[in-house]
């Protein structure tokens, strides 16, 4: 699903060069569950952005669902997140003047999405986090974890293969946060890839498998993730195809 | 396009909405009404006086202590100006179009009339007086100096033929007969008989609302010890006769002071000067409203670009391209100046129906709206084009940024 080979992400500026990621190379396979932990500025984010072509990285191989993204065009790489990946934001990033169903709506219509498929589609979404009788509603007129379950639902709205959760819960309390994470590790058991970032190492371990990045580069992962999921393995229904192989770490 | 969610989105931000808006309104409704009344400016000041203005100047001759001939003066000075280098043709006048003075009268068909048929300016001049103006005759003739009578200011008495301009002989006759026709210009004088149409000689005023109805008699009339000559310089000759003449008139009496030598160009700037200073005031306005209307969309936008980095930011991450945000702000500009320009089109109206029964001027042609609408959608559109650009550049991480 997604294969980052000894990528690397350096900021130049004429005085210095900073590493983001150095040599930074793993594997994701679709269907896994990975979440991403490491301290502040270790490079979590920066991998996150290029993992959702929010970035573009500076050397090594990127293969996103068989696509070597690697001299994209920003309106390809556009077309591609639009496609393929779905974003969880910490902070929700819903936007404050649309109402639940516009917010919803915002990537389908970038999609290209006829009128009567999106209606069906923000209506399935809703629904499925468990708001769609609040479609009507702005953002501000819900709970924090109700406006992530909008996100959760924005980002699932367009059918990803990917998706991209960056701290979802992290500000969100523990009650709200435990909801949102149930609900991806449903979403999750339905067939979506997940990558998540998170300082919290309780949720992380809920994931398939670990990364921990220190300094731009993966220093430990979680070589045994069919021990770990075999938990909870009850209801996961592609358990077989979410073995993952680091790479490289 | 995205019209219904940014229409959404702007009904919860209104205020912004309804500012911008009620400027691209005013803009309209003036602009609109400015820019027609210039184009009435210019159309009055495009009017054709009738007369040769290239070629042609005018004078006058006063003369001071006792006994001054000033009828013998007029003719020696007459002959002397015909014989002048340069000089195609002279004649004494008592006014010329657009000089902003002259004599008027009413002409009736018959006599002691309730209401003269139609107003008319009337000009004294001599057998060579259509020649110096330089208007066309277009039916019947011209005087015969024999025709020409000495008379007082005071006295002026009642021609026995006239000429007068098309407009004047349609009014009176439309029949279009009016040659050999008599009229009076006294309420119970002798008649005049018309010998002539001229095409077009203007009043000398320009608010007239007789302006193309002017009527020439065969007089010298001087005013005192005053007179005054029209001269007409061989083309191309004008400035240098007129650098020369008042030596020559001095020279030939100096009796006599020489003075208000104008060229006839001159009297036609003179003239429509107010016209010009109103449109180039309109013009200024015209222009500092669109500047302030063009700079408050590029605030406004500016500031939203500003405000809404981090939704933007959003957008992109979801798979906005660049031309999507580009056309997002394009279209909410879109929007609020259709609204303000729906209002401004009622407002425009509005504000011609008031000139109209306030100061009388004439109705906003219909045109005037949608040519407008056509205006201040692009004037929007090109000063939202740099804030729209600049959102279009923000990058999709900021999406991921926590500030």
């Amino acid at each position: 699903m997604l294969k980052m080979t000894h990528l690397q992400k350096v900021y130049r500026t004429h005085l210095i060069e900073t590493y983001a990621l150095r040599d930074f190379s793993i594997n994701v396979r679709e269907g896994e569950f990975v979440a991403v932990t490491g301290p502040s500025g270790s490079g979590k984010t920066t991998f996150l952005n290029i993992c959702g072509l929010l970035e573009e990285f500076t050397g090594g191989e990127y293969w996103l669902d068989g696509v070597d993204v690697r001299g994209l065009d920003d309106n390809a790489r556009s077309r591609l997140r639009n496609e393929k990946i779905g974003f969880i934001f910490q902070s929700f990033n819903l936007i404050p003047d649309l109402n639940l169903f516009d917010n919803v709506d915002v990537p389908l219509r970038y999609r290209g999405f006829g009128a009567s498929d999106r209606k069906h589609r923000i209506e399935e979404s809703l629904s499925r986090v468990g708001l769609a009788s609040r479609m009507k509603h702005y953002p501000s007129e819900l709970s924090g974890g109700q406006q992530q379950r909008v996100a959760i639902a924005r980002a699932l709205a367009g059918s990803p293969r990917l998706l991209l959760a960056d701290e979802p819960t992290g500000n969100l309390d523990s009650l709200m946060a435990r909801g949102v994470m149930e609900l991806l590790e449903e979403i999750n058991r339905q067939g979506t890839t997940i990558v998540m970032v998170t300082h919290d190492p309780e949720l992380a371990a809920r994931a398939h498998r670990n990364v921990h990045v220190i300094d731009g580069q993966v220093t430990d992962f979680d070589s045994e993730p069919a021990l770990r999921t075999s938990s909870r393995e009850s209801g996961m229904g592609n358990r077989e195809s979410a073995h993952t192989e680091p790479v490289s770490p | 396009m995205e019209i219904r969610p940014i229409f959404s989105a702007l009904m919860r931000s209104k205020v912004s909405m309804i500012l911008i808006g009620l400027q691209v309104a005013l803009t309209l409704a003036i602009v609109c009404n400015a820019l027609f009344i210039i184009s009435e400016r210019l159309d009055r000041m495009d009017r054709p006086s009738g007369m040769n203005e290239a070629d042609t100047f005018w004078f006058g001759s006063t003369g001071f202590g006792q006994g001054f001939d000033v009828n013998g003066v007029q003719q020696s000075d007459l002959q002397l100006l015909r014989r002048l280098p340069g000089v195609a043709a002279a004649t004494s006048v008592l006014s010329v179009p657009m000089s902003g003075g002259g004599w008027s009268t009413g002409i009736s068909l018959q006599p002691n009339q309730r209401t003269s048929t139609a107003s008319t300016a009337m000009y004294a001049t001599d057998a060579q007086g259509l020649d110096t103006y330089g208007v066309k005759l277009v039916a019947g003739r011209n005087f015969k100096q024999e025709e020409v009578v000495a008379r007082s200011i005071n006295d002026r008495g009642v021609p026995s033929v006239i000429i007068v301009t098309r407009a004047l002989a349609d009014a009176l006759f439309p029949g279009g007969d009016a040659i050999g026709k008599q009229v009076y210009l006294e309420n119970d004088g002798p008649t005049s008989t018309i010998i002539g149409i001229v095409e077009r000689a203007q009043t000398p005023w320009m608010g007239s609302d007789f302006i193309e109805n002017a009527t020439f008699s065969p007089s010298y009339m001087p005013y005192g010890t005053s007179t005054r000559f029209l001269v007409r310089a061989e083309p191309g000759r004008r400035d240098e006769v007129m650098k020369t003449i008042e030596q020559k008139m001095q020279e030939a009496n100096p009796s006599r002071i020489i003075g208000r030598l104008r060229s006839i160009e001159q009297v036609r700037r003179e003239a429509y000067s107010g016209d010009r200073a109103m449109a180039i005031i309109l013009g200024v306005v015209i222009a500092a409203l669109l500047a302030i209307t063009a700079l408050g969309i590029v605030g406004m936008a500016s500031f939203w670009v500003a405000q809404r980095t981090k939704q933007i930011g959003t957008r992109r991450a979801l798979g906005a391209t660049k031309f999507d945000i580009l056309r997002y702000f394009q279209t909410e500009n879109f929007i609020i100046t259709t609204l303000g320009l729906v209002a401004g089109g009622v407002l425009a109206y509005a504000l011609s129906l008031w000139l109209m029964h306030a100061y009388q001027s004439p109705r906003l042609p219909w045109y005037y709206v949608p040519v407008g609408f056509l205006c201040l959608w692009m004037l929007g559109q090109l000063a939202v084009l740099g804030p729209a650009l600049r959102a279009s550049r923000v990058p999709p991480a900021v999406a991921t940024r926590s500030v």
